[in-house]
């Protein structure tokens, strides 16, 4: 029974769109990654400004208010973070810990900030979270999971776009690529590092409202799950590798949405954690298939 | 005459570029061999490969006739492979005695536990360890800076405690990377008579070396590689005199 | 009461104490960068905790057990500092911690989310504070003995030089493997025996006790005193454990005074972050502080790069 393609079918598509704001948390993690060069554990701390500021506003004055105003503090807070915390930790010469311990501090201290302001009971972000379902088929779609695979299409489809076409976009690869070449080149980096931040706000911004109107939260969570999620993704897809993070964020979201035919809700949690442990182990440059693939076929032409 | 390394159809690839094809070399006792070719021909991949910085793809390496291609790098050196480095790579926060005590193989302070629960006789080798450290630092010159921290060196000394330090274990091989590179005068003479001594005491030695009149100087037999392949081995004289070697060398390292 | 009150400071800041130090060993002086710390003291003190209630192992033997269990749980741990350092370990021990957490949390030896209570105590009758402050603070100066005899001996002197250069020392014959692999055991076992005296002496665990915000808070400790110094995390335990208790006077409520002790905690960590990387004890020769890890920064490595020379 449990193996009921319409079951199946619907594990399948409930794992999609769950994974609709992990994808968009990886894609702005990946992002940071690689054109600032810092895991940024800091995003937490994003995922908090926003939701809070979005909280804060979204009963009062509406949700299109709450997610401006969520935007330009988001961004803001982003912006401060590159420019009064990784901006002299990056001319210090810092080592990897330090930016470990500031990014996950900050994390913390926002999760606290949020905690004393709002509390620790869950919440979201409108009073009624049920959007109305329709059958395509034997699967049933709600409004949210609709609009959520929309919004997070759309969103990586556009920052794709940025990235290839647009003049700031080539610029970001730029520095990305080689901050020195770059700025000889004319791009500034502190500027790209600025782009990159905004980029990764909005991402997180748009994907904490997505979580709101879905199911309720704490502040502890974005750390502790969410960012962890989007962790996992990103070192999956490999350093560097923005695409690949959404792509393996939805193989994750999917995979753990099926995981509950074997084993108890509780214990998938611990599937992700050792994922990225056992992920990260093996292949350190992530998973990169076609690799794995052509390794073969070259010893194979050498004898 | 038994060979002390004897390397056999060793290849290695990173993706497509190839650094070991097919290589097969002796090293013998006594002898100084010279690694000659272009920049990129794979002569300091070969010193990874033997000392198992880089795991090959196929071949095998033997030293003293026992196998040695599936051992980390602490195994080999124990077993009697040393090397240095073109940049010398010291303990930057040690000081030049410090670093050399290190090289010491088979030593009590070498285990956590080791080194709490072995302590007398640990110091009993740690005294001895020194005056080898100091004698080793005497012959290359730098016994009065025994006590400095090895970062306050100059260049051409962290070179001379780079040697220094690859002696301590008292290895049957000896690779060198660039002895010469960037050094001079009287730091090159304490270079060059160390290697020669060496030498004499029957450890095999290798170097990798630009500087041609050095090679000329120094060793007896010089090995051409180009694109990870071993193209000629012989008396250094000859293989300066073939003309396509030659062009291949200063054709490509231009 | 206020004796009390002190007693009971002084303890948690013992505690923290061997936290700190034995995490140095890890982080200072072995230079990797672990945050799951906190797990071992888990599993330290669950262990001894679950020994002592349910086989009746005596106290002594079940803290010298947990000991022993940390010193084997550190190796999975130490066996992956092979592949991967600096961030990529990072994230690593970030994800045992939070799996073997996630353990903890739902199995019921461990008493689930709800936690341990009524474990047997280390010492009975009115002066029982006291006296596990007394067995602790032995600890700490026995520890800070052994680490000072370590650091001063051949073995501190390979760690410096592993810090320095890996390849370059495993080049001589020293495995860098077993080193990292030891001074893991010996600090997970101090970590896991400070959990077994923890858990007799508060005779309470909950899983919430050894989170994320335990790590930052001991990684803080670690740094705020100094990396890679002797007397440094023993201060900076002291430091971190005290301030933010100067809070406690104001009598406020805990859905506040907890939010806040962390903001206060926080603020701390960056405060010191930017204006003293070096730390309390740290100074500008021979290394220390946050930054004694020379040229290994949070720059992803490439993907695809040649080894080739």
């Amino acid at each position: 029974m449990i193996w009921n393609p319409a079951i199946l079918a619907q594990l399948a598509w409930t794992g999609l769109s769950n994974a609709s704001f992990t994808c968009l948390f990886a894609i702005s993690l990946a992002l940071v990654l690689k054109v600032n060069r810092v895991w940024n554990f800091a995003q937490a701390g994003m995922m908090v400004v926003s939701y809070g500021c979005m909280l804060a506003i979204a009963r009062p004055l509406g949700l299109p208010t709450a997610l401006g105003f969520g935007l330009i503090a988001t961004i803001g807070f982003s912006l401060a973070l590159e420019r009064y915390g990784f901006r002299p930790l990056r001319r210090r010469g810092s080592s990897s810990l330090t930016f470990f311990i500031f990014t996950l501090v900050v994390s913390q201290f926002c999760t606290y900030v949020a905690e004393l302001i709002f509390g620790t009971e869950p919440t979201t972000l409108i009073d009624d979270v049920v959007t109305p379902i329709s059958m395509i088929g034997d699967v049933a779609v709600s409004g949210w999971d609709l609009r959520a695979v929309g919004v997070t299409t759309a969103l990586a489809l556009m920052l794709a776009g940025f990235l290839r076409l647009t003049r700031w976009g080539q610029r970001l690869i730029a520095v990305a690529d080689s901050p020195d070449l770059a700025e000889l080149y004319g791009t500034s980096r502190d500027t790209a590092y600025a782009v990159g931040m905004t980029l990764a706000a909005i991402l997180t911004t748009i994907g904490m409202l997505l979580l709101g109107t879905k199911a309720a939260t704490v502040p502890a969570s974005a750390l502790q799950e969410f960012l962890v999620q989007a962790l996992l993704a990103t070192i999956l897809a490999g350093v560097g590798n923005i695409f690949a993070a959404a792509v393996a964020a939805v193989v994750v979201g999917v995979g753990q949405s099926f995981a509950v035919l074997f084993m108890a809700s509780k214990w998938t949690p611990l599937l992700v954690y050792a994922l990225m442990a056992v992920a990260i182990v093996l292949f350190p440059a992530g998973v990169n298939v076609r690799a794995v693939l052509r390794i073969p076929s070259l010893a194979w032409a050498r004898r | 005459m038994s060979a002390v390394l004897q390397i056999t159809a060793l290849c290695k690839s990173f993706g497509g570029l190839i650094v070991a094809d097919n290589i097969t070399l002796r090293l013998h006792p006594g002898q100084i061999v010279g690694l000659i070719g272009p920049n990129g021909a794979g002569k300091t991949s070969l010193f990874n490969l033997v000392t198992g910085a880089v795991r090959p793809d196929s071949g095998r390496i033997e030293l003293d006739g026992t196998r040695i291609d599936g051992m980390t790098m602490a195994e080999r050196a124990r077993m009697g492979i040393a090397r240095t480095w073109q940049h010398a790579r010291s303990f930057r926060s040690l000081t030049v005695l410090d670093n050399l005590l290190l090289g010491v193989r088979d030593y009590p302070g070498d285990s956590l536990f080791g080194s709490l629960l072995r302590r007398r006789a640990g110091i009993a080798q740690e005294r001895e360890a020194e005056a080898r450290a100091m004698a080793l630092l005497e012959r290359v010159r730098l016994a009065h800076k025994a006590h400095a921290l090895a970062a306050e060196l100059s260049y051409g000394q962290q070179k001379l405690m780079g040697m220094a330090r690859a002696l301590m274990g008292d290895g049957a091989c000896l690779l060198l990377d660039e002895p010469m590179a960037a050094v001079e005068g009287r730091t090159y003479a304490i270079m060059r008579d160390v290697i020669q001594e060496e030498a004499q005491r029957g450890q095999a030695v290798c170097l990798v070396e630009h500087n041609v009149s050095f090679v000329r100087d120094l060793c007896s037999r010089g090995v051409f590689m180009a694109a990870g392949r071993v193209l000629a081995d012989g008396p250094v004289d000859e293989l300066m005199r073939v003309k396509e070697l030659n062009a291949l060398y200063f054709g490509a390292a231009a | 009461m206020p004796v009390q009150y002190l007693i009971t400071l002084a303890t948690l800041a013992a505690l923290s104490g061997l936290l700190a130090i034995s995490l140095n060993l890890v982080l200072g002086y072995g230079g990797l960068l672990s945050v799951a710390h906190p797990m071992f003291y888990g599993i330290g003190a669950y262990t001894s905790a679950i020994l002592a209630m349910h086989a009746g192992v005596p106290l002594p033997v079940a803290a010298v057990a947990a000991a022993l269990v940390c010193a084997l749980a550190s190796a999975p741990l130490a066996v992956c500092s092979l592949r991967v350092s600096g961030d990529y370990f990072v994230i690593v021990s970030m994800g045992f911690q939070l799996g073997v957490l996630q353990i903890i949390n739902n199995i019921d030896l461990t008493g689930a989310t709800g936690g341990l209570s009524n474990i047997p105590a280390l010492f009975d009758g009115p002066s029982r504070g006291a006296l596990s402050l007394g067995i602790l603070l032995l600890a700490v100066a026995a520890v800070m003995v052994l680490i000072q005899s370590i650091i001063h001996g051949p073995f501190g002197r390979a760690l410096t030089a592993m810090r320095n250069d890996e390849d370059a020392l495993a080049m001589l014959g020293r495995d860098p493997m077993r080193m990292k692999m030891s001074i893991f055991a010996l600090s997970s076992a101090i970590a896991g025996f400070a959990g077994a005296l923890y858990a007799h002496i508060f005779q309470y665990l909950s899983p919430t006790q050894f989170g994320l915000e335990t790590s930052t808070a001991l990684l803080t400790m670690v740094v705020v005193g100094g990396t890679a110094t002797i007397w440094g995390p023993l201060l900076g335990a002291l430091v971190i454990t005290v301030v933010p208790q100067a809070i406690q006077f104001l009598q406020l409520p805990v859905s506040v005074s907890a939010p806040l002790q962390g903001i206060i905690f926080s603020l701390l960590v960056l405060l010191f972050l930017f204006l003293r990387p070096q730390g309390l004890m740290g100074g500008s020769r021979g290394g220390g502080g946050l930054d004694a890890w020379s040229g290994r920064r949070l720059i992803a490595a490439r993907p695809g790069m040649n080894p080739a020379a």
